[in-house]
């Protein structure tokens, strides 16, 4: 193995791959920044590029593209609220406050740091134990993912602002959403009113840039006048020491939790964000600040999508199996330059697999080096005059939700969306829940349903594998402990408010 | 001065929704050669990146690198309904300017009432290449042969769990139903669990199911090392090429006559003329057999399957009329 | 009796829930399964019908914050309604005119439209992203935006 690791540094410190690597990250932050195109689209559009190249090579530069495009996302979610894939949502939570408050360069400096030591902590655990996790990779079959979004639902709670009770209403709803379209286990379409662009159910990205960047520009509309706060530092990246500290639990922790989440296939980017967030906010002792622009709640997220980039790499390298979207272009990849990754591919072409590993060493690096110094230009979008900004949200919206779906049919549900995510706000009903049940809601009904039809019907399934039972113990107590503190904490007379 | 703007602008909506652009037809030349008007737009009805999209790709590289063709080839997506979206569009235009390729799912989408249109709603040109499936176990599996899987299937099918990538009456699943259907097995009792999010090989692995429906080469590489039993592929005959690959036992030499070809083709519009179909069809005849091509083949793990337009057409037939009849007898065809 | 706030958008929650759930129990049904596509949505319409019942009766929290929020003056509602008819126009005519006339023309329009005066800024933006962002799709990505009646 560590002749396996030193073959890799040899592979990855050539001036060859360093040039490449360079032009991955690079690319990938770029296509990433454009809303709507995440690291899926930017694998796939470099595929070609790679034909002719050197496998090992290209395999180094699409990794860099891979966790560039996943870097590069935050950029629009914090700036303008606008994420353009699911993974970087929870980015947004606190992000955007950031910005709004007048410290849109800080909060990329965060999210560069927190992105750098979460991708830099998980290639480490990555080359320790990537021949070990791929037995950990397989351990989850339909119930134990059921038990996990059982449990990434219980953030529902903790993502209401106030009301419980709007918060389930809203979780509710993002569920029914996801119903609509060909339901996987049986074929049935489901709510589609006979119409064909709907037989595939409702993109995430017009969710997503609906209820946040749509409905967010009906706000910028109506308060054009008002001017930031502020701005004129906007572009400063310093963080002072109580920054630093602030930063430091969170992505120690989250550096380990978001590479375990991604190393499950399946489960990835998005929900180890939203693990982060959650998990952050619980331990926090200003819980409350959450959500308003709290250096805690930008780390985490964005720590561990970072860490769940490199996660996803393990049972992609080691077992050949794409845990997500992503990871089977990425295969694709692979595949197409006569590389075979799985089982064999660490002893049978142990150059490209450390090559890539410590590339990302590299990637990380040059990551830093290269977008801090380009945070000062990128906060500029925010001194765009508002109307001419409002005009280039919606259109970057438009052509995000287009570039992916080639059809106006989108577009519309688009606007509609933008239109629910407007009355949300005016009514206070969170949009995060909305988000996070849509997202989870469709996996999670598709893991009950595959349980059951292995089990012939049989509800036991979820009660034999001591993986579900703790996984079901941990949903209990995060269900019942804020409830039990709530209690305590109005009996003591801070009444908080809560919804019922 | 708004309210001037938006009556203005409303009037040149009602104008411009009127027109659309326009079709064309081409033209014949002194030869009696059809020849296009403008570049040829090779639709992929999914999005970027999957099978359909990376053949539409490879197919309009190699016609524009070895000049093929006089007029350029370019790919659009048109991702939506596992491609009733894009068959839509293109029934609708009709323009002898759009083609689109597809694969067996054609025949699944229609026949399971998701789209309107089929393949026999368009203009099979030419088939271009061949993928196989491909059956496996977990290497400690108690099942050596995929006799002796259907043989327990026969007895007892609610102990066998089926995995696939594809919705229950799609291709994973139906490609197992009917070698289980050859077998014997009770077609109606299999339990096949869909698994779209990469699970399907992870849940075979840990157990939690018994069997993956799945394509050849992702199985192979889980058999070359060692965790996987590949117990039967869909193809005719042994698959050549490949050291591994030609050891894998194809259905029929197990005593199951069944087959299941992953074929991918390309198809016109509804109406064309005999010109027009020809100029098509010598274009792919000739990026299949060029070199360019062949190493694309490689590199994917494609099998060369060329078809002109009759005997493509011929073999369509056949496959939609046996997929009919087990869609039948699961119920996902009512009358 | 007047409704509160609260109180009416109950109310119409109810009602989605009650369509949602009558569709969810029109949903063909299909055998080979244990658990049809039916379970999940018929769960989802009852949880809302419940939720949306607790809301009603819920202590009413509407704060004063929120209710300056819906307050928006009858000029103000115009400009949303404005920009939004600006928006589906766009996306109607977008296939047709194509994307680079239709994205410089939304921006210039709807940019002078939420009051900006410096024609300037505003063409020349307009005109480089929509060339820019063309360019970058249609070549660099290879993506292919409606081309429209221009030739390129």
């Amino acid at each position: 193995m560590f002749e396996g690791i030193a073959q890799g540094f040899q592979v990855a410190f050539s001036w060859e791959a360093i040039l490449f690597i360079f032009i991955g990250v690079f690319v990938g932050t770029i296509i990433g920044m454009i809303p709507g195109l995440g690291p899926i689209s930017a694998i796939a559009i470099m595929i070609p590029v790679t034909y002719s190249m050197d496998p090992t090579i290209a395999l180094v530069m699409m990794a860099g593209v891979y966790y560039g495009s996943m870097y590069g996302g935050s950029t629009s979610s914090i700036l303008l609220n606008a994420p353009g894939v699911a993974g970087t949502v929870a980015a947004s939570f606190d992000g955007y406050p950031m910005a709004q408050q007048g410290k849109a360069g800080k909060a990329l400096a965060i999210s560069a740091i927190a992105s750098f030591v979460g991708g830099t902590v998980s290639v480490i655990l990555l080359m320790l134990f990537a021949p070990v996790l791929a037995s950990v990779a397989i351990i989850f079959g339909p119930p134990e993912y059921f038990a996990l979004m059982l449990l990434g639902l219980t953030a529902i709670a903790s993502l209401s602002e106030g009301s419980t009770i709007k918060a389930l209403i809203s979780a509710v709803l993002g569920f029914m959403i996801v119903t609509i379209g060909i339901d996987a286990q049986t074929g049935t379409s489901r709510f589609t009113f006979g119409s064909v662009n709907l037989l595939d159910g409702v993109d995430f990205l017009v969710i997503a840039l609906g209820v946040c960047a749509i409905a967010e520009v009906c706000f910028l509309i109506l308060n054009r006048k008002q001017k930031l706060s502020g701005l004129h530092n906007i572009g400063s990246l310093k963080l002072t020491k109580e920054d630093f500290k602030e930063m430091k639990g969170p992505m120690t922790r989250q550096s380990f939790i978001g590479f375990i989440l991604g190393v499950l296939p399946g489960a990835g980017a998005t929900i180890s964000s939203f693990v982060a967030y959650i998990s952050e906010k619980k331990m926090a002792k200003n819980p409350e600040e959450f959500g308003k622009g709290s250096i805690k709640g930008l780390t985490a997220p964005e720590t561990a999508n970072n860490a769940a980039t490199s996660g996803a790499f393990v049972p992609l390298l080691s077992l050949g199996i794409p845990g997500s979207g992503t990871t089977a272009v990425m295969l694709g990849a692979f595949l197409v330059l006569g590389v075979q990754p799985g089982p064999l591919l660490m002893t049978e072409n142990p150059t490209v697999f450390w090559g890539i590993i410590v590339s990302m060493y590299l990637g990380n690096v040059f990551l830093l080096i290269l977008n801090l110094p380009l945070i000062p230009y990128f906060v500029k979008i925010l001194k765009v005059p508002r109307p001419l900004l409002i005009s280039l949200v919606i259109i970057s919206s438009l052509i995000g939700v287009y570039a992916v779906s080639f059809s106006t049919f989108d577009l519309y549900l688009l606007v509609v969306f933008g239109i629910i995510g407007y009355l949300m706000r005016i009514f206070a009903f969170p949009a995060a829940p909305f988000i996070l049940a849509f997202i989870l809601g469709g996996m999670m009904e598709n893991a009950l349903r595959q349980s059951l039809t292995i089990s012939g019907g049989s509800w036991d399934i979820f009660f034999t594998s001591p993986l579900t039972l703790s996984l079901f113990a941990l949903t209990i107590i995060a269900i019942v402990v804020p409830a039990w503190r709530d209690r305590v904490k109005r009996r003591k007379g801070k009444d908080t408010p809560l919804g019922l | 001065m708004s309210r001037k703007l938006f009556v203005l602008m409303i009037i040149g909506l009602l104008l411009l929704t009127g027109c659309t652009m326009p079709v064309q037809t081409g033209s014949i030349n002194a030869a009696g050669e059809w020849e296009p008007d403008r570049s040829i737009e090779v639709i992929a009805p999914s999005a970027a990146g999957g099978g359909w999209d990376t053949t539409a790709r490879m197919l309009a590289r190699t016609i524009d690198e070895e000049n093929l063709s006089d007029q350029g080839f370019g790919v659009v997506n048109k991702p939506g309904g596992g491609g009733a979206v894009g068959w839509a569009y293109i029934h609708k235009r009709n323009d002898p300017h759009n083609l689109f390729i597809s694969s067996p799912p054609i025949h699944f989408v229609k026949q399971n009432g998701q789209s309107p249109y089929g393949y026999d709603d368009f203009t099979p040109i030419a088939n271009l290449i061949a993928d196989y499936g491909a059956f496996a176990v977990r290497d400690d599996a108690r099942w050596d042969t995929l006799g002796e899987l259907f043989e327990e299937m026969k007895e007892s099918p609610e102990n066998i769990t089926v995995v696939g990538n594809s919705s229950p009456g799609s291709m994973d699943h139906m490609q197992f139903i009917m070698f289980a259907d050859a077998a014997g097995v009770d077609i109606t009792k299999i339990r096949y669990v869909s698994d779209q999010e990469g699970g399907a090989m992870t849940g075979v692995l840990n157990g939690s199911i018994d069997v993956i429906s799945t394509g050849v080469l992702d199985a192979a590489e889980q058999a070359r090392a060692g965790k996987m039993k590949v117990l039967g592929i869909t193809a005719p005959e042994r698959l050549k090429g490949d050291e591994f690959l030609e050891t894998l036992p194809t259905g029929r030499e197990q005593g199951i006559d069944a087959e299941f070809i992953v074929w991918r083709g390309i198809f016109g519009p509804p109406d064309m003329t005999e010109e027009q179909l020809t100029y098509y069809e010598d274009i792919i005849k000739e990026t299949s057999e060029s070199e360019a091509f062949a190493d694309i083949r490689n590199r994917y793990g494609w099998d060369e399957r060329f078809m002109d337009s009759e005997e493509f057409k011929d073999f369509l037939d056949e496959q939609s009329v046996e997929i009919e009849a087990l869609l039948k007898e699961l119920g996902f065809i009512t009358e | 009796m007047k409704l509160t706030v609260n109180k009416g958008l109950s109310l119409v929650l109810l009602v989605i829930a009650a369509s949602y759930l009558f569709m969810a129990y029109n949903l063909p049904e299909y055998a080979f399964v244990p658990v049809d596509a039916d379970l999940i949505p018929k769960l989802l319409g009852f949880a809302l019908v419940i939720l949306s019942i607790c809301f009603f009766f819920s202590k009413d929290i509407d704060t004063e914050e929120q209710k300056k929020k819906r307050v928006i003056k009858k000029k103000e509602a115009g400009m949303l309604l404005g920009v939004m008819v600006l928006i589906l126009l766009y996306i109607t005519v977008l296939e047709v005119v194509g994307f680079v006339i239709m994205t410089a023309a939304f921006i210039i329009v709807c940019t002078r439209f939420l009051g900006y005066q410096n024609w300037i800024a505003t063409i020349s933006t307009a005109v480089i992203f929509s060339v820019g962002a063309y360019a970058l799709f249609n070549y660099g990505l290879a993506i292919r935006l409606p081309a429209g009646i221009l030739p390129f």
